[in-house]
């Protein structure tokens, strides 16, 4: 080996960048003509002031609450009513926030864009949908709100429809989100009919005397609707499509302002409004998101494909915030008021948290993209160098969704632990059955997170490049990284002082029902209420910069000693013949992930082929090995591949009947008005 | 017009309208079913232009009159304008079903319309509600014609028939609907007839021909 350890020696012969990915970094491959950067800018600066003013309208509401605001002129029947207490306020916040950053994003990402006036359109108008859901104060206006909410997100995702994986994401979304939108439906026009009321503050106080049945049939139904919005297992399968075949603006704001939505929805309906429940209640809430959580780690830690990891990555922490609720809920049921508490809160704080660390995830893949046309992280690496900034956002984004100290989601996932370890193994049977089984399912998860966001940090961004795309790689421009920069800035302020966010927890909390007790001291020592526990992020963060700051005292020294020694000699080291260090010797993201892909074989179930072929003179002789590996969601290819396979096959037989004779269809007709003319008389 | 009279007329309009239906069926050359509609039309228009009389109801009279117009000149004159530059075989009406089992289709046809207005029938005992199920039978032959005839203006002529079957139930059950609204029906009608025609055209000039067929092609 030369004495280079590091560095690029050759441009790689890699393989070229493939012609999909939402590639916005080359102008018009396809000769249509390029939007006039005017109407992006104007996009973006509208998403950025609807984010701001939604943010601000939040932090109204969390503070003294939007009392309900009655029109009756804007919707037919109920007409429209918008109130929002602490816990609409505070998800308002999250939305606005992720939605300012994105606006400003999305005017650099989009600047070469193709897309038309209405793509632009949509994500103002996603955005502003969104802050609409938690401003909902009636059942009528939440569910047009809702279902506004899931079309904007629709036309936002098809901005480049020209792409057929595209479209089929956008099939799933729309039929998953609808289904979704259906049971949502149901579920809250059954609860409005048992309570006989239409505003969510009236509900509240009357939900309770409803019949346990409705009850039950309430929160089953809307508990399957905004867990399909959340992502969960098994609803999630729209998802991993659809956030990565967004543009990388919508995915971030989906991945972390819109699964939240269905979180609002679970904490706003099923349980401020709900109320207590019975403890099957909390079981389910625990087992989808202990499912969800398990689920999606896997896969994001065995997907190669950048965007999808992340994709995959927004189940598992939606299984955990999930989680969190049911530990909650089971926890108040039990009278544990204090654990209960703890528990809530990490299920907020973790909401924010994501929020901050995935949109920036998002935000630090999509300037990869830009700069490289690429997600696949088989092709990246060797970014570090090329785009320095967009790799210390993502290293920010990657070590929050690592749950590790110092990363965003650190702080939520402790409070977590905290609260499922710390009960009392007799308060009762189930919990004590329960808890243990919940903290090795955080501990699972959160192990294999760290080996999820290792391997997209380290394979992605750091080591050599793998192709010429990824070569030629530029740093993205300001627009993009100014943003990232202000949300990685967030993401550190979560990490290091969460006490920040106190004021407007506690509002939350008292707002969510007063089976809950006094929230966690969260200042620069975090002190849980009740139990002997306590950690300080701050301090942590302090200790990891001295101990920074020491080594590289240490390292300056050392160097500073070792410029008087002799001057090293450079020669070529014995390299089994191999040459030098090319990219072909280091870590693929594939080959990082098959271990974990060996252990969780009969999870996953890859579909593994192994092709050898040999020199002509000699079976002994390699010539080359091709290793390909393919793994499908497991949930999709058991319960819904049969279900589509079912409803395509009944579909062919009625297909038989619609041929295109136009005759045919007439005498359909005719045969229905006589059918209807006999009956009629 | 005594009692007896207005009966034997009506019932002779009546079945008027039915035969000519019938003979529609019958016949495949496009041109004699034209023919053939202006003779239901003027059928039609007897029914109302009889009540007219024998109530002294002028304004029922008036609308009889123009039902004449509009359909037994004006449709018959559209379609012959739409068939006097065609080829002998774009003139036949080309049935999918051939004549002998159209004809039996036809008169069971005539038979369910009459089991289908036995209620109709038992409201009133006045001669022209007795006559109601030729309308029946003339909008069910219609239907007929619409799902057994490939050509596009033989769809137009099972259109028309269709449509004096729905007048007709309305003039000999209702005595007439308003004037302003058959005025809009008939209106709707001729404008549904235009449009057609200008189909058709299209359809001639697309694809060589009118036939129906040709639109499966059309299909996703």
């Amino acid at each position: 080996m030369t004495g280079v350890a590091h560095g690029d020696v050759a441009r790689p012969v890699g393989p070229a960048p493939p012609a999909d990915g939402d590639s916005p970094a080359t102008g018009a491959p396809d000769g249509r003509a390029e939007r006039a950067p005017g109407a992006v800018a104007i996009a973006g600066v509208t998403t950025t002031a609807l984010g701001a003013a939604g943010a601000a309208t939040g932090v109204v509401a969390v503070v003294r609450g939007i009392g309900p605001i009655h029109v009756g002129s804007l919707g037919p029947l109920a007409g429209v009513t918008l109130a929002a207490g602490a816990t609409g306020g505070a998800f308002m916040v999250v939305v606005g926030l992720v939605a300012a950053a994105a606006g400003v994003y999305g005017i650099g990402y989009g600047r070469h864009g193709r897309s038309s006036p209405l793509q632009l359109a949509a994500v103002p108008a996603f955005v502003a949908t969104m802050l609409l859901v938690p401003l909902a104060g009636s059942v009528s206006t939440f569910l047009a709100t809702w279902e506004l909410m899931a079309v904007a997100s629709l036309v936002a995702i098809l901005a480049d429809h020209d792409r057929p994986a595209v479209r089929d994401a956008a099939r799933w979304y729309a039929v998953m989100t609808h289904l979704g939108f259906a049971a949502v439906l149901v579920g809250l026009v059954v609860l409005a009919a048992s309570g006989r009321a239409d505003g969510l503050v009236a509900l509240t106080s009357r939900a309770a005397s409803a019949s346990s049945a409705s009850r039950d049939a309430v929160f089953v139904l809307t508990f399957v609707g905004f867990g399909a919005k959340a992502g969960l297992v098994p609803l999630h399968v729209w998802l991993p499509r659809a956030h990565p075949e967004a543009p990388s603006p919508v995915s971030a704001l989906m991945s972390a302002a819109m699964v939240a939505m269905g979180v609002y929805g679970i904490v706003r309906i099923d349980i401020e409004v709900l109320g207590p429940g019975p403890r099957w209640w909390a079981i389910v809430l625990v087992a989808t998101g202990a499912a969800s959580a398990l689920y999606g780690v896997l896969q994001s830690s065995v997907s190669t494909d950048l965007k999808r990891l992340l994709a995959y990555s927004t189940t598992e922490n939606m299984g955990l915030v999930t989680l969190a609720l049911g530990a909650a809920m089971l926890l108040a049921g039990y009278g544990e008021r204090s654990l209960a508490t703890i528990a809530l809160t990490a299920a907020l704080l973790h909401v924010v948290a994501h929020a901050a660390f995935k949109s920036l995830a998002f935000m630090a893949a999509g300037s990869v993209l830009f700069a490289t046309g690429l997600r696949d992280l088989d092709l990246l690496g060797g970014l570090a160098r090329r785009m320095p900034a967009t790799t210390g956002a993502f290293s920010v984004a990657a070590l929050g969704a690592a749950g590790l100290p110092l990363g965003a989601g650190f702080v939520s996932e402790w409070l977590l632990v905290q609260s499922l370890i710390h009960s009392r193994p007799s308060s009762g049977t189930l919990l004590a059955l329960v808890m243990p089984v919940a903290v090795g399912v955080v501990a699972l998860t959160t192990g294999l997170g760290v080996a999820a966001m290792t391997k997209a940090f380290g394979i992605g961004f750091l080591a050599r490049p793998r192709s010429t795309a990824a070569f030629d790689a530029r740093e993205s421009p300001a627009a993009m990284l100014a943003p990232m920069a202000v949300v990685a800035a967030a993401c550190t302020v979560l990490a290091v002082a969460p006490g920040v966010l106190a004021p407007g927890l506690r509002r939350v909390l008292l707002d969510t029902g007063s089976s809950f007790g006094a929230p966690p001291h969260l200042g620069l020592l975090l002190r849980l209420p009740g139990i002997a526990g306590s950690i300080s992020p701050g301090l942590i963060a302090v200790a990891v910069a001295v101990a920074a700051a020491a080594l590289a005292l240490v390292a300056a020294v050392a160097r500073a000693g070792r410029s008087r020694r002799p001057a090293d000699r450079r020669a070529a080291l014995w390299a089994g013949g191999g040459g030098p260090l090319t990219a072909r010797m280091q870590y693929t993201a594939t080959s990082f992930a098959e271990p974990l892909q060996r252990v969780f074989d009969d999870v996953l179930r890859p579909d593994v082929d192994v092709e050898v072929s040999h020199v002509e003179e000699s079976r002994y002789l390699v010539d080359r090995v091709r290793y390909r590996s393919r793994i499908v969601d497991v949930v999709e290819a058991r319960c819904y591949r049969p279900v589509l396979g079912a409803v395509a096959t009944w579909a062919s037989w009625v297909r038989r009947a619609h041929n295109g004779s136009v005759n045919r269809y007439l005498a359909f007709g005719a045969l229905a008005v006589i059918v209807v003319i006999a009956v009629a008389r | 017009m005594s009692a007896h009279t207005y009966a034997t007329l009506v019932d002779l309009a009546a079945g008027a309208l039915l035969l000519s239906a019938v003979l529609v069926v019958w016949r495949r050359d496009l041109q004699a079913t034209a023919r053939l509609l202006a003779v239901q039309g003027a059928a039609l228009g007897a029914i109302p232009i009889l009540s007219g009389i024998r109530r002294g109801d002028v304004q029922l009279a008036v609308v009889g009159v123009a039902v004449v117009a509009l359909r037994a000149v004006v449709f018959p004159k559209l379609i012959a304008v739409r068939l006097r530059g065609e080829l002998a075989h774009e003139r036949e009406g080309a049935p999918l079903v051939n004549t002998t089992a159209s004809l039996l289709v036809t008169a069971t046809l005539v038979i369910v319309a009459y089991a289908l207005s036995r209620p109709l029938v038992r409201l009133d005992a006045s001669p022209a509600a007795r006559a109601a199920p030729v309308g029946y039978a003339l909008v069910l032959i219609g239907v007929f014609l619409l799902v057994t005839r490939r050509k596009a203006l033989s769809q137009v002529v099972a259109f028309l028939v269709l449509d004096n079957g729905i007048d007709a139930v309305a003039f000999l059950a209702t005595l007439g609907v308003p004037v302003v609204v058959e005025l809009g029906a008939s209106l709707d009608v001729l404008l549904a007839v235009v449009i057609l025609g200008v189909l058709a055209g299209r359809m001639h000039a697309k694809f060589g021909g009118t036939d129906l067929d040709e639109l499966r092609e059309l299909r996703e």
